[in-house]
C-alpha cells in the first residue's frame, strides 16, 4: 500500500491521541498548527474580561487553528482565525506602542466568517464579541499581566531590573540584541483564549474538541477543486497545497509539491499539477500530521535525514535504528548497569523486550518503516519504504540484534554484548579519525544507513564492502585512539560474524576451531599477550610489536609471524626470569595453537579474512584475567592486574 | 488464437514512477510495475498500429529491493536542480501479452494477420526488441528474452497475497479508445505468490479525466502506401 494511505490509516487509528496534552508534540487536529502562547485571557459566555494571567513555559504549546497561508507565515500578515499575538487580536495595539502593522481587521473578518458559518460554538461568539470591543491590551495591562509606562501609556519596552521583572518579562525580555534588532517584546505577546461559561467543562479554546471540529469543517467548505483523489480511489475536495514542517518547525521541504511553471518535470503529457495529481484535502492533512507526529515522537533525525518506524494501529515498536543498548537499556528510566552487560543479560533483557513488544503488537498488525531526506531546501524524497507485518518485523529485529552480536566498547559505561546502530558502523566503515575524533561526509553517512536498514528490516546480507572495510579498519590501529580502535574492534567482528551466520562462531573462545585464519587471530592476541606482560615486568611502557605489526600480519601472517616470533625471544628471558609460571602456560598455548593448524596452512603467506579478528579477540578476552574482566579495563593495559603468584 | 506472447524483461534498475512523487519530481518508484510500463515494453519490442498490446500477467522474479541515488536532473530552462530518485534495483519480471486488433484503425484492416504478427513478435523478443527497451523512465534500461511464463523458481512463490492499495494502470489514449480524451485509470492490484494479474482496461473502474486529446496516428498501410507500390 502507499506511504500516503499507510500514513493516513495511522492517523485514523490514532485519533484519540489527537492533541494529547500529555505529549511533548502531540498528533494534531487537521488544519491546526502548535504555537507557544504567552498569555492566557479567560472572559465569560458573553465577551467580558474576567482576568489573564502569564503562561508558564512548560504548558505553553498551543494547539491552534490555522490556514495553509497562515501556518506558514514568517513575516507576513495572514492571521491565524482564533489565537493570535497581539498585533493581531488587540484592536488597540497601536495605542498602546505597537510598532509592527496592526492586522486587526482581517483577523476579526476572518473569525467573523467562522463564527457566522458554525452559529453554534458559543465560545467563538464570545471571543469574537470580546475582541470587537478593541480593548485587549488595555484589559491586559489593567489585569496586570502587561506593563504601561504611566505617562505615555506605551508598553514598556524592557524592565531596567531584571531580578524584580514581572512574569511576561522572562518570556519576553525585549531590549536589543547585539546587532542592534528589537527583541520579542510585551507586544509580541501570543494570546490564547478560555471561556467561562456555567456547566462548561472544558473552557480552554486550544482544548474544545468541538472547535477543532467546527474549524476542520468551516476550513474543508472553502474547498472548491473537486476530483479524484489518488490514494482513496474517490471523489474528494483537493488540496492546493501539502502541509511542510514534517521534520521539525523550521522545514520548509515538501514531500508532495508542485511548482512546475518552467522546469518540465512533469509537463508534456499534462499541462498542469492538477491534471498530473490529485490528493483529497483530508487525506493529506491528516498524513502528514502522522508524519510529522510519529517522527518527533519515534524518528531518528540525523540532519537532513529522517528514519521512522512505526504500527499503523500506533502501538510501541523497537527502533530499528538503535544498536542493542539503547533498545534495551537505554530508556531514561533505567539504572544502566555499572560495567557492562554480559552476553547472557543481553540475551535475556532481548527475549523479554521483544516478548514485551509482541504482547502488545497482534501479529498481523502493519510495521511501515520509511525514510525520507531531501536534497533541496524545498522538496522531500522517500528514500526507502518498506512495509511488514508486526511478527515479521519484531523476527527481523530480534534476528540482527542476536545475529550480529559481539562484544561492543562503547565508551566506558557502555560495554555490552549485542549489536551495533548503523550510525557506529558507518562512522567505523567510512569514518576518518582526525584530532582523536571521527569524522564522516554526510552524504557517505546517510547512504550507509540507507543501505543498512535492509540488512536490519529485510533480512538482507551485509554488503561485503562495509564489512571488508570495517575488517581492514580494525586490523590497522594506526592513527586511531585505543577506544575507537576497541569500538571499531567490536563492530568488525559483529559484522563479520552476521555475514558469516552459517559458520555460527561463538563469543567466546573456541579451542577446538581450527581454521587457519581464526588460529592466526589467536596467535596474534598471545603474542601481544606476552609482550606486553614483559614490558609491564620491566616496568617499560610502549605498544608492543604485535600492536604495530597488525596491518602487516592480517597480509602476510607467516613472514610476519616469523618477525614477531623471533622479537619475542628477549621478552621471554625477561619473562623466564620473573614470571616462568606465566610464561610456561602462554607457550603451551602458543604451542598448542600452531599444532592444530591443518596442512600448509600455517606456513601459507595468503592474506587474512576477517575471521581472524574473531580469533584475536576471543583468545584476548580468555587471557584477560576474572577480575580484570569485570573491572574496567583500558585497551593496551591487558594483563596489569594479574598477580603471578606462581614466583 | 495465437496472439499470445511471453517474455523475460529484467535490468539493473527501474523507475514507475509514483504520481504523487512525479510531480514535485523527487520521483519514488512503485513497487510493481504499472500496467502502462509493460505494455510500453512490449510495444517497444514490437508494434504496428495494427494492434494494440494488452497485458495479462507479470510475474516478479527477484525480491523488491529499492536503491536510491542522488540525481542531478537538467532543468528545462537551463542549469540544473537536486534531487533523489528511489528506484527498483535488480530487477526481473515474466510478462505475458497479448495483441488485440485495434478497431478504430479500419484502415489497417489488410493488415490483420495474426499469425505473420506473433511470428515478427516472437522473432523480435529473441532479438530482444526492435528499439530500446526501459523500465518505466528512460534511463533504467532493460533487457527482453523469450522465455515461458511461470518457468522457473521465483522469489516470492508462496509469498500469498500482497496488497498495493490504490495504484496507476494506464492511460486511454485516443487512437485506442476511439474517444478524443485523455484519462488516466486505477486500479487496486493484489500480488499473488509473485504474480501480478491486470485487468483489462475497459475493467478499470476508477479513472480520471485528464483533458481532451487528438489521435495522431500513423497513417502509413505499409508496403500498401502510395508510392511506394512497384
Amino acid at each position: 500500500m502507499s506511504w500516503i494511505e499507510r500514513l493516513y490509516q495511522t492517523y485514523e487509528s490514532n485519533k484519540t491521541a489527537i492533541g494529547d496534552p500529555g505529549e511533548e508534540m502531540p498528533l494534531l487536529p487537521i488544519c491546526h498548527t502548535t504555537q507557544k502562547a504567552h498569555v492566557t485571557i479567560v472572559i465569560d459566555g458573553n465577551g467580558n474580561f474576567l482576568r489573564a494571567s502569564v503562561v508558564p513555559k512548560t504548558e505553553a504549546r498551543t494547539i491552534i487553528p490555522a490556514t495553509e497561508d497562515s501556518a506558514g507565515r514568517t513575516s507576513g500578515t495572514t492571521p491565524h482565525p482564533l489565537c493570535d499575538k497581539l498585533q493581531y487580536v488587540a484592536g488597540d495595539y497601536a495605542r498602546f506602542g505597537g510598532e509592527k502593522e496592526p492586522c486587526h481587521e482581517d483577523y476579526l473578518a476572518l473569525l467573523k466568517r467562522w463564527k457566522d458559518m458554525d452559529g453554534g460554538q458559543a465560545k467563538l461568539s464570545a471571543v469574537f464579541a470580546y475582541v470587537s470591543k478593541g480593548a485587549v491590551a488595555a484589559d491586559l495591562v489593567k489585569g496586570g499581566v502587561l506593563h504601561a509606562d504611566a505617562t505615555s501609556s506605551r508598553l514598556i519596552n524592557e524592565w531596567p531590573d531584571k531580578k524584580s521583572a514581572p512574569e511576561i518579562f522572562r518570556l519576553l525580555a525585549g531590549g536589543y540584541d547585539a546587532k542592534g534588532k528589537s527583541k520579542p517584546w510585551q507586544a509580541d505577546a501570543f494570546v490564547r483564549w478560555s471561556v467561562e461559561t456555567p456547566g462548561d467543562p472544558q473552557p480552554e479554546v486550544w482544548l474544545d474538541r468541538g472547535l477543532w471540529e467546527s474549524w476542520e469543517r468551516y476550513y474543508g467548505s472553502l474547498k472548491s477543486l473537486q476530483g479524484l483523489c489518488f490514494v482513496t480511489g474517490a471523489v474528494a475536495d483537493l488540496a492546493k497545497q501539502h502541509p511542510a514542517k514534517i521534520r521539525n518547525d523550521g522545514d520548509k521541504a515538501k514531500l508532495i509539491s508542485s511548482n512546475d511553471i518552467s522546469g518540465f518535470t512533469f509537463r508534456g503529457r499534462f499541462a498542469d499539477a492538477e491534471e498530473a495529481c490529485g490528493v483529497g484535502f483530508r487525506v493529506t492533512q491528516e498524513a502528514h500530521s502522522a508524519l510529522r507526529w510519529l517522527i518527533a515522537r519515534q524518528g531518528r533525525r540525523d540532519g537532513d535525514q529522517a528514519v521512522v518506524a512505526w504500527a499503523v494501529s500506533g502501538v510501541e515498536i523497537p527502533d530499528p535504528m538503535a544498536d542493542s543498548f539503547s533498545l534495551l537499556f537505554g530508556g531514561p528510566a533505567e539504572e544502566v548497569n555499572g560495567g557492562g552487560y554480559t552476553a547472557q543479560e543481553v540475551s535475556l533483557a532481548l527475549s523479554a523486550k521483544i516478548g514485551g513488544y509482541s504482547a502488545r503488537l497482534a501479529h498481523t498488525d502493519d510495521v511501515v518503516v520509511m525514510a525520507l531526506d531531501s536534497a533541496t531546501p524545498g522538496r522531500m524524497a522517500i528514500r526507502y519504504y518498506r512495509e511488514l507485518t508486526g511478527s515479521e518485523f519484531l523476527a527481523r529485529i530480534e534476528n540482527w540484534h542476536r545475529g550480529c552480536c559481539w562484544r561492543q566498547h562503547f565508551g566506558k559505561d557502555r560495554i555490552f554484548f549485542g549489536a551495533p546502530a548503523p550510525r557506529d558502523i558507518a562512522e567505523t566503515a567510512y569514518g576518518t579519525w582526525r584530532d582523536g575524533k571521527v569524522h564522516i561526509d554526510d552524504k557517505i553517512m546517510k547512504a550507509t544507513v540507507e543501505r543498512l536498514l535492509p540488512c536490519i528490516v529485510d533480512g538482507a546480507a551485509l554488503p561485503r564492502d562495509l564489512v571488508d572495510s570495517c575488517v581492514r579498519r580494525a586490523s590497522s590501529r594506526n592513527g586511531i585512539e585505543p577506544w575507537g580502535w576497541e569500538k571499531t574492534l567490536g563492530i568488525a567482528c559483529a559484522l563479520f560474524r552476521y555475514q558469516y551466520k552459517e559458520r555460527n562462531y561463538a563469543m567466546a573462545l573456541e579451542r577446538d576451531r581450527n581454521t587457519r585464519d581464526y588460529l592466526y587471530g589467536r596467535l596474534l592476541a598471545l603474542a601481544e599477550h606476552m609482550e606486553s606482560r614483559a614490558l609491564y615486568v620491566g616496568g617499560e611502557q610502549r605498544a608492543t610489536n604485535a600492536e604495530k605489526l597488525m596491518q602487516r600480519f592480517a597480509d602476510r601472517p607467516y613472514s610476519t609471524w616469523l618477525t614477531l616470533e623471533t622479537g619475542l625471544t628477549p621478552y621471554r628471558v625477561r619473562l623466564r626470569a620473573k614470571r616462568p609460571g606465566f610464561l610456561h602456560r602462554l607457550e603451551t598455548e602458543i604451542d598448542e595453537v600452531v599444532s592444530v593448524f591443518d596442512g600448509d596452512d600455517f606456513t601459507s603467506d595468503k592474506r587474512l579474512t576477517g575471521e581472524f579478528l574473531l580469533g584475536y579477540h576471543c583468545q584476548r578476552e580468555a587471557l584477560r584475567p576474572v577480575s580484570a574482566k569485570e573491572g574496567e579495563q583500558e585497551a593496551g593495559e591487558v594483563g596489569e592486574t594479574d598477580t603471578d603468584n606462581e614466583e | 488464437m495465437k496472439n499470445r506472447v511471453e517474455f523475460k524483461v529484467s535490468g539493473r534498475f527501474a523507475l514507475f514512477t509514483d504520481p504523487l512523487t512525479k510531480i514535485g519530481g523527487e520521483k519514488c518508484s512503485y513497487h510493481i510495475p504499472t500496467y502502462e510500463a509493460l505494455k510500453g515494453i512490449a510495444k517497444s519490442a514490437y508494434w504496428k498500429p495494427t494492434f494494440v498490446w494488452a497485458i495479462d500477467r507479470v510475474r516478479v522474479m527477484r525480491r523488491i529491493r529499492t536503491q536510491s541515488k542522488s540525481v542531478k536532473p537538467l532543468a528545462y530552462g537551463g542549469g540544473n536542480s537536486l534531487a533523489i530518485y528511489t528506484y527498483l534495483a535488480d530487477v526481473e519480471y515474466q510478462v505475458q501479452a497479448r495483441f488485440e486488433w485495434n478497431p478504430h484503425r479500419p484502415d489497417m484492416e489488410q493488415d490483420r494477420k495474426t499469425e505473420a504478427h506473433w511470428n515478427i513478435a516472437q522473432r523480435m523478443i529473441k532479438k530482444g526488441g526492435r528499439q530500446d527497451i526501459f523500465l518505466g523512465t528512460r534511463e533504467c534500461q532493460g533487457y527482453v528474452e523469450p522465455c515461458v511464463f511461470g518457468e522457473g523458481p521465483g522469489e516470492y512463490d508462496g509469498c500469498g497475497d500482497l496488497a498495493y492499495g490504490l495504484m496507476f494502470h494506464g492511460f486511454d489514449y485516443p487512437d485506442e479508445t476511439g474517444v478524443n480524451e485523455l484519462h488516466s485509470r486505477f486500479w487496486r492490484p493484489v500480488m499473488a505468490d509473485g504474480v501480478v494479474t491486470f485487468p483489462r482496461p475497459e475493467e478499470c473502474t476508477i479513472r480520471r479525466f485528464v483533458r481532451k486529446m487528438i489521435p495522431k496516428p500513423p497513417r502509413s498501410a505499409g508496403l500498401a502506401e502510395e508510392g511506394l507500390e512497384a
